[in-house]
C-alpha cells in the first residue's frame, strides 16, 4: 500500500545486505502477516517499525503523554500501582517500561508504606532502652526500601536512556535496574519475580500470546500480572467523540510537539486494533493465569487487567 | 510429569500451585494406605493410580477438574495461614501477605483479596461458627450416648455464647478493628449472614422447636445477648474475662426471667381487667 513505501526506501537505504536478508527472512519465519496501525505488515517489518517509532518518540514520550491525555495518564499509572499495593519486599519487573513512570511509583509508594510500618514499629516499642531505639534507626535507614526491587525492560535502547536520565535527575537510584530485552524473550529465569507489569506496551507487541507465557514463565507461583492499556469503549457517545480526538487532535500534537505525525498515527491506529476487554482476558486466561479480571478505566479508554499465577 | 488432561479454556498450561497442593494432599493419602495395605487390599497403590479416589471438588463454574483443588480452596488455605500473623499486623492485607508467603506464594497473591481484610475477617468467622457447631454436635451426642447431663437453658446457652468468645482471645487485641470492618456497608450483607446463623445453630442444639413467633423472639434475645458480651469483652480487663462471663450470666438470666415476667403480666393484665368488669357491674347495679 501508499503507506508502505517511505519504509521500504529507508530500509533499501539501510544496505543492500539488510535488504537481501529481509527479503530471505520474510519468506520464513516473519512470512505471518500482521498489522501495523491499520495496514498490514509482515511479523518482522512489523517489529522494526516499531522499534523506529520508538526511537523517534523517546525525547519527547513523556511530554506528549501529558499533552495527549492532558494529564490523565498519570492518574491512570497511580492507579495501578495503587491497585498493585505493594508490600515492601516486593520484586517488580516492569516490561516496556520505558521512560520509568511506572517504576518510580512503585519505589515511591513502597518507601511510603515502609516508613508507615517503622512508624508502627516505633510505637509498639515504647519501653526500649536509647541503645536499642538508635540501633533500630540505622538498620531502618539502611533498609529504606525494604529490600524492594523494581527492574525496568524495554526493547528499545532510546528509551531506556531517556529513563535513566530520568531517574538520575529526580534521584531515583537504590533497588532500580535498567535491562535491554524483548517482551516476547525475557533474559530472565523462571519463578522470579513478585509483580509483572506492562503499561501501555502490550499492544505494541508483536506476538502477545508469547509475551503472555513469557509473562507466566518468569512470574513466582502466587505472583500477579498486571496490565495497563487502552481498550475499548462501549458508550457510543464517549465512543465518537474519542474517535474524532484521537484521528484528529493526535497526530496533529505529534506534528507540532515532536515533529512526527504518522508515529502518532500509527499510536492512534494500534488501539483501535488492540483486542477488546474479553478477549484480551481470555487470552490471559489461555496463558495459564487464574483470577483474571480488569477494570475499566474513563469507561473503557483505558483497563487494567490483572491475573495471578497459582 | 503426569500429563493432565485440562479443561478447554485452560488449553496451555496448568497450573503451578494447584497441582502441587494436590500432591501435598496425596502424600497422607499414600502413607495411609501403605500401612492399611494387608487390610485393606482393596486401596489402591498410590504409584500405580497417582490420581486416586478423591471427593469431588465443586467449582464455580465447573472450571476445575476434579484432581485439582479450586481457587477458592487456594484461597482458604492462604486466608487460614493468614490468621497467625493477626495479632503482629491486624487484619489487613499485610497479614494475608504473610500468610501467603508461608505457603510459598508470593506476597503479591494477597492481591486476591481485598485490600481492608474483609475476607480474612470474614473468613476467620465462619470458621469460629463451623467449630462452634461442631462443639456443639459432640456434646449433642455425648448427651444422647446418655454419657452426660442435658443442660438446663440458660446453662447451655451461657456455656455456648462463653466457647464461642473465647475464641476471640488470641485475637482480642485486633477485634475491635475488625468489628469496625464488619460494619462497612459492603460488608453487612454476610456479616449478619454469619451472626444469624450462628445464632441459629446455637437454639437448634438448644433444643428450640418453636414453630411460632417465639422463633423470631428467641433469635433476636440471644443476638442482643452475644453482641453485648462481646462488646464487654472488648474493653475486659480482668483475669481470664471473669467479669465478661458474669455479664453474660446476668443477661441470659434476664433473657429467662423476661419469659416470666411476661406470663406474669398477662396474668396480672387479665385479673385486672376482671376485676375492673366486676367493679362496673356492682357500681351499675
Amino acid at each position: 500500500a501508499v503507506g508502505l513505501c517511505p519504509y521500504r526506501a529507508l530500509l533499501a537505504r539501510r544496505g543492500g545486505a539488510l535488504r537481501a536478508l529481509c527479503g530471505s527472512v520474510r519468506g520464513l519465519a516473519a512470512g505471518a502477516e500482521t498489522h501495523f496501525g491499520f495496514q498490514t505488515v509482515t511479523e518482522a517489518e512489523r517489529r522494526e517499525k516499531i522499534y523506529r517509532v520508538f526511537e523517534s518518540v523517546a525525547k519527547k514520550y513523556d511530554v506528549m503523554n501529558d499533552s495527549m491525555t492532558l494529564g490523565i495518564h498519570r492518574v491512570w499509572k497511580d492507579i495501578l500501582v495503587h491497585k498493585m499495593n505493594p508490600t515492601p519486599g516486593t520484586l517488580l519487573l516492569d516490561v516496556a517500561g520505558g521512560t520509568g513512570d511506572i517504576a518510580f511509583r512503585f519505589i515511591n509508594y513502597v518507601r511510603s508504606v515502609r516508613e508507615r510500618q517503622l512508624q508502627r514499629k516505633l510505637r509498639h516499642h515504647q519501653n526500649l532502652s536509647w541503645q536499642e531505639i538508635a540501633e533500630s534507626y540505622e538498620e531502618d535507614k539502611s533498609k529504606s526500601l525494604g529490600d524492594s526491587q523494581v527492574v525496568v525492560c524495554d526493547i528499545n535502547k532510546e528509551m531506556l536512556k531517556v529513563g535513566k536520565q530520568k531517574a538520575q535527575h529526580l534521584g531515583y537510584s537504590k533497588g532500580l535496574s535498567w535491562v535491554l530485552g524483548n517482551a516476547e524473550e525475557l533474559p530472565f529465569d523462571d519463578d522470579k519475580f513478585d509483580v509483572y507489569t506492562i503499561a501501555f506496551g502490550i499492544r505494541n507487541v508483536t506476538r502477545i500470546d508469547l509475551a503472555l507465557q513469557e509473562a507466566y514463565r518468569v512470574l513466582k507461583p502466587g505472583g500477579r500480572f498486571l496490565c495497563l492499556e487502552f481498550s475499548q469503549v462501549s458508550n457510543s457517545l464517549l465512543s465518537r467523540l474519542y474517535d474524532l480526538y484521537s484521528f484528529q487532535v493526535i497526530p496533529v500534537l505529534g506534528e507540532v510537539i515532536a515533529g512526527d505525525w504518522k508515529s502518532y498515527q500509527y499510536l492512534v491506529e494500534s488501539i483501535r486494533r488492540f483486542p477488546p476487554q474479553e478477549e484480551f482476558k481470555a487470552m490471559i486466561e489461555d496463558a495459564g493465569f487464574f483470577k483474571v479480571d480488569y477494570q475499566n478505566l474513563n469507561l473503557g479508554i483505558v483497563a487494567i487487567h490483572s491475573g495471578f499465577k497459582l | 510429569v503426569r500429563c493432565q488432561p485440562s479443561p478447554p479454556r485452560r488449553a496451555l498450561q496448568a497450573s503451578a500451585v494447584l497441582r502441587r497442593v494436590s500432591d501435598e494432599q496425596k502424600e497422607p493419602l499414600a502413607s495411609s494406605s501403605q500401612q492399611q495395605f494387608d487390610a485393606h487390599p482393596t486401596n489402591h497403590q498410590p504409584e500405580q493410580e497417582p490420581q486416586g479416589p478423591r471427593p469431588s471438588y465443586t467449582g464455580q463454574g465447573g472450571q476445575e477438574s476434579e484432581d485439582y483443588e479450586s481457587e477458592e480452596q487456594l484461597q482458604h488455605r492462604i486466608l487460614t495461614a493468614a490468621l497467625e500473623f493477626v495479632p503482629e499486623h491486624g487484619w489487613t492485607a499485610e497479614a494475608i501477605a504473610e500468610g501467603a508467603k508461608t505457603l510459598g506464594l508470593s506476597a503479591a497473591a494477597a492481591g486476591m483479596f481485598h485490600s481492608d481484610g474483609s475476607e480474612l475477617i470474614l473468613h476467620f468467622v465462619s470458621q469460629c461458627n463451623t467449630k462452634l457447631s461442631e462443639l456443639l454436635e459432640q456434646e449433642q451426642k455425648l448427651v444422647q450416648l446418655g454419657e452426660a447431663e442435658k443442660k438446663p437453658t440458660d446453662q447451655f446457652l451461657r456455656d455456648a455464647v462463653q466457647a464461642r468468645l473465647r475464641m476471640l482471645i488470641p485475637y482480642i487485641e485486633k477485634w475491635p478493628q475488625a468489628l469496625s470492618i464488619l460494619l462497612l456497608p459492603h460488608n453487612i450483607p454476610s456479616s449478619l449472614n454469619l451472626l444469624a446463623s450462628m445464632i441459629d445453630d446455637i437454639w437448634h442444639y438448644a433444643g428450640d422447636q418453636s414453630t411460632d413467633f417465639n422463633w423470631y423472639t428467641r433469635r433476636a434475645v440471644l443476638t442482643g445477648i452475644y453482641n453485648t458480651t462481646e462488646l464487654v469483652m472488648m474493653q475486659d480487663s480482668s483475669p481470664d474475662f471473669e467479669d465478661t462471663w458474669r455479664f453474660l450470666e446476668n443477661r441470659v438470666a434476664d433473657a429467662m426471667n423476661m419469659g416470666n415476667t411476661a406470663n406474669q403480666v398477662q396474668s396480672t393484665g387479665e385479673a385486672v381487667v376482671q376485676g375492673l368488669m366486676g367493679a362496673a357491674v356492682t357500681v351499675s347495679n
